[in-house]
């Protein structure tokens, strides 16, 4: 029979280094301020490393830690009570490669620690060898307090708590839906975070006439990206969206070839020539009822509207940054789309050619299409715009809506004389603008109230 | 109205990407692959085509290398064909592309790349005169056979590949992942490595060893002569025992009597492995097996791929 060999000296002694670090954590998350009434959590093996990581802002690696901790300890201690040598061996090979990747990790949460509290290199090195020890020494030690900086940064909870703004009557409206146009109504976008829900976005709606071509203006991380994800439901969310009277949503296998969406990068082949790049997004979001011939005029038509004429049979890799958007856009627009949005279609472009490429979408726009652009440059071409969409982020950081209107009603209502200024104006403090964007979503709640009981009212009178 | 407006099917778009992929072969330089190939099959034929087909010990060590050469061909094929664009694809199946048109298309493409390197490797064994077996287990031509066989093995490793590419997101972690699977599938190949107990039954999950045991039933191991032996007795030839030296003495005997070729080949018998039985029976499963691990990698391909929307940006 197979015989367990056990040194009981140094299971005590691993389980005394154990609790210590459990109580080393205890009293770091304590100082933190980030704890929570569950302690006995800290005493779950591998779970431990998850509650520390979470309230250390680095929840990812303490679930990788949560997991790793796990695994090596039951890799660990299976050859104990396995009969086959050759099993046990991959497996301690396997429980070594466990190890090394939880000392990386563990090196980075020491690291992590060391940052918040302004530690020295001997701590560091303390920590690597007893790493219970030097947790006790920064919990328990008056002089070891966290930076300043660590108070600052609020991204461990940002998007889990969105701020409420009083008047939200009229935010989820739902009534009759248009059959023309784009209707969009974004009660909100989250993610499940770990255990934990993040609101992306809340609160947006928007309803855009046909022949519309619309600027969406947003500061980083405001959540434009998600927006059109949002409306395309490519990404979806609590929300209705109706284009031309179709619910995208529940129509959505329809719906897509009505869609064109030019992502921010160049995602194309680039070892394919051009005209084959080009014909073949045509064949594959173009009815089958098409004949070769009308296919061929349609990819024709959209090539000399993009300025894609001479040098077609070369390599799409071959050719400028100019041409590679405008590949990007005619690959989305041979197919007619009548929701066209393109993310930062001139990003890399230089103003004449930025200005032109802007000059066709209206042209599109014009055609009975909705076209939506993101751009960071905005002001170059703000008089092709018939819209704004304007994004900011809440002191919750938030995507919430800060307008959606006229460009010119657009600057009266921030008192800003350029689209940047608007920019500025709701962007965060931290990121170099005004952080205004609260004072701006709750006047535009305002804002549109009063404008549509305004338009009901001319409505009656009418 | 909208609703019946069609699009192009899966078959179309199987056809729409597999001409994508040949137009790639010339202007990616995918067609590097095939002198690759017939560099790595030369090396190994230079080495193990002496006693490939000859002998016991010669037909494991030669078809083991042959193992080797199919999947590193497989896996080298397209470990990274579909992570490389996987943005590309994300994009495309947002336009309309269904993910089991764009896998089968990878999957006649690789074919016959699979099959033109299989071509070099075969064209190269003969040139190397490796004692080919002229007649197939099941096949009336042994080298067709064996070139069934090859190919089957560096298809599936072909498309264990792909769908390895198909899971990951970067080139990075492909070709990382990549040398862990090549060494698990030779170490755990069952035949050529002594393993025992839980670690012989992970052998069955391996193209290694279904691919060595068809190779070696195709040279029919079982009935060829092991020199393990007769090299041993040959070592310990001068070994005195009382002033007498019998082994030196049964060997002058037999090397007398003729009957060397007679020792080997009865010592054979005892080496034979009923796994590499040269029968129809035997080929089947091998070739079946390797045959439905084409067809579950290529599965689990379209299966990762269907959840490429969930990428994060």
């Amino acid at each position: 029979m197979y015989q367990i060999n056990i040194n009981y000296s140094s299971i005590y002694q691993a389980i005394a280094f154990w609790i210590m670090l459990s109580i080393g954590m205890i009293l770091v998350v304590k100082k933190l301020g980030r704890g929570d009434t569950k302690l006995w959590q800290y005493f779950i093996p591998g779970f431990r490393y998850y509650r520390l990581g979470s309230a250390l802002g680095i929840e990812k690696d303490g679930l990788v830690l949560c997991i790793l901790e796990i695994v090596v300890d039951v890799l660990n201690y299976s050859p104990y009570f396995l009969s086959d040598e050759n099993v046990s061996l991959i497996l301690t090979l396997f429980a070594f490669a466990a190890i090394v990747a939880l000392f990386i990790y563990q090196l980075h949460l020491i690291l992590t620690v060391r940052k918040i509290f302004g530690l020295s290199g001997w701590w560091v090195l303390v920590a690597i060898f007893a790493d219970g020890l030097a947790m006790i020494y920064a919990g328990l030690s008056k002089k070891v307090q966290p930076t300043e900086e660590f108070f600052k940064d609020e991204d461990w909870q940002a998007g889990t708590q969105p701020v409420e703004f009083e008047a939200h009557g009229l935010r989820h409206k739902s009534g009759r839906i248009p059959d023309k146009g784009l209707t969009v109504n974004v009660r909100e976008r989250t993610v499940k975070d770990f255990n934990r829900k993040r609101y992306l976005l809340k609160d947006i709606r928007l309803e855009i006439p046909n022949k519309s071509l619309v600027l969406l203006l947003g500061g980083s991380g405001a959540g434009k990206t998600t927006l059109i994800n949002a409306i395309t439901g490519y990404e979806k969310a609590d929300a209705d969206v109706y284009l031309n009277g179709t619910d995208v949503y529940r129509n959505y296998d329809e719906v897509k070839y009505r869609i064109g969406f030019v992502p921010q990068q160049n995602l194309m082949r680039m070892y394919d020539t051009v005209d084959h790049t080009i014909k073949d997004a045509a064949d594959l979001r173009l009815p089958v009822s098409m004949t070769h011939s009308e296919k061929k005029k349609k990819i024709q038509e959209v090539m000399e509207m993009l300025g894609l004429t001479a040098g077609t049979d070369g390599l799409v890799g071959k050719k400028s940054g100019g041409w590679l958007r405008r590949i990007s856009i005619a690959m989305e627009l041979v197919s007619d789309p009548e929701l066209f949005i393109l993310d930062e279609p001139d990003s890399g472009l230089d103003g004449v050619i930025a200005r032109e490429l802007f000059e066709r979408l209206r042209d599109i726009a014009d055609e009975n299409k909705i076209v939506i652009a993101i751009t960071h440059t905005p002001d170059r071409v703000a008089d092709l715009f018939d819209k704004v969409i304007v994004l900011g982020r809440d002191s919750g950081r938030v995507g919430q809506l800060c307008f959606y209107g006229d460009v010119d009603e657009a600057k009266a209502f921030f008192g800003k004389d350029t689209m940047e200024g608007i920019v500025m104006s709701i962007n965060s403090k931290d990121a170099g603008g005004e952080g205004r964007a609260d004072e701006f979503i709750k006047k535009f709640i305002e804002y549109r109230e009063k404008k549509e009981s305004g338009q009901t009212e001319q409505e009656a009178a009418g | 109205m909208k609703g019946q407006v069609r699009y192009l099917g899966r078959q179309g778009q199987m056809w729409l990407h597999l001409k994508k992929l040949l137009r790639m072969f010339i202007y990616q330089n995918d067609w590097k692959v095939l002198p690759m190939s017939a560099v790595i099959a030369a090396v190994v034929t230079f080495v193990v085509a002496g006693n490939l087909f000859y002998t016991q010990e010669g037909t494991l060590t030669g078809s083991f290398a042959i193992v080797c050469v199919c999947i590193w061909n497989g896996f080298f094929n397209s470990i990274q064909s579909v992570c490389r664009e996987r943005n590309i694809v994300k994009r495309e199946h947002r336009a309309g592309l269904h993910m089991s048109s764009y896998i089968g298309a990878h999957m006649i493409y690789q074919l016959f790349l699979c099959a033109a390197q299989v071509g070099i490797l075969v064209g190269i064994l003969k040139l190397a005169n490796v004692s080919i077996p002229a007649s197939g287990v099941v096949f009336r031509s042994g080298i067709v056979e064996l070139a069934f066989t090859m190919l089957l093995i560096t298809y599936a490793s072909d498309m264990c590949a792909i769908m390895i590419s198909s899971i990951v997101r970067t080139t990075t972690m492909a070709m990382t992942v990549m040398p862990f699977l090549l060494i698990f599938q030779l170490v755990f190949s069952g035949g050529f490595f002594q393993l025992g107990g839980a670690a012989q039954k992970i052998t069955t999950l391996t193209i290694a060893k279904w691919g060595l045991n068809s190779i070696i039933a195709t040279g029919r191991y079982n009935e060829l002569p092991m020199v393990t032996l007769w090299n041993t007795l040959f070592k310990f030839k001068d070994m005195d025992i009382e002033g007498h030296k019998p082994i030196l003495a049964a060997i002058k005997r037999m090397e007398a009597e003729g009957k060397v070729s007679e020792f080997i080949v009865w010592s054979g018998t005892y080496n034979q492995n009923p796994a590499y039985a040269s029968s129809v029976s035997n080929m089947m499963l091998c070739w079946g097996v390797l045959i439905l691990m084409t067809f579950l990698f290529a599965a689990g391909s379209v299966i990762a791929l269907e959840l490429i929307d969930r990428d994060k940006r």
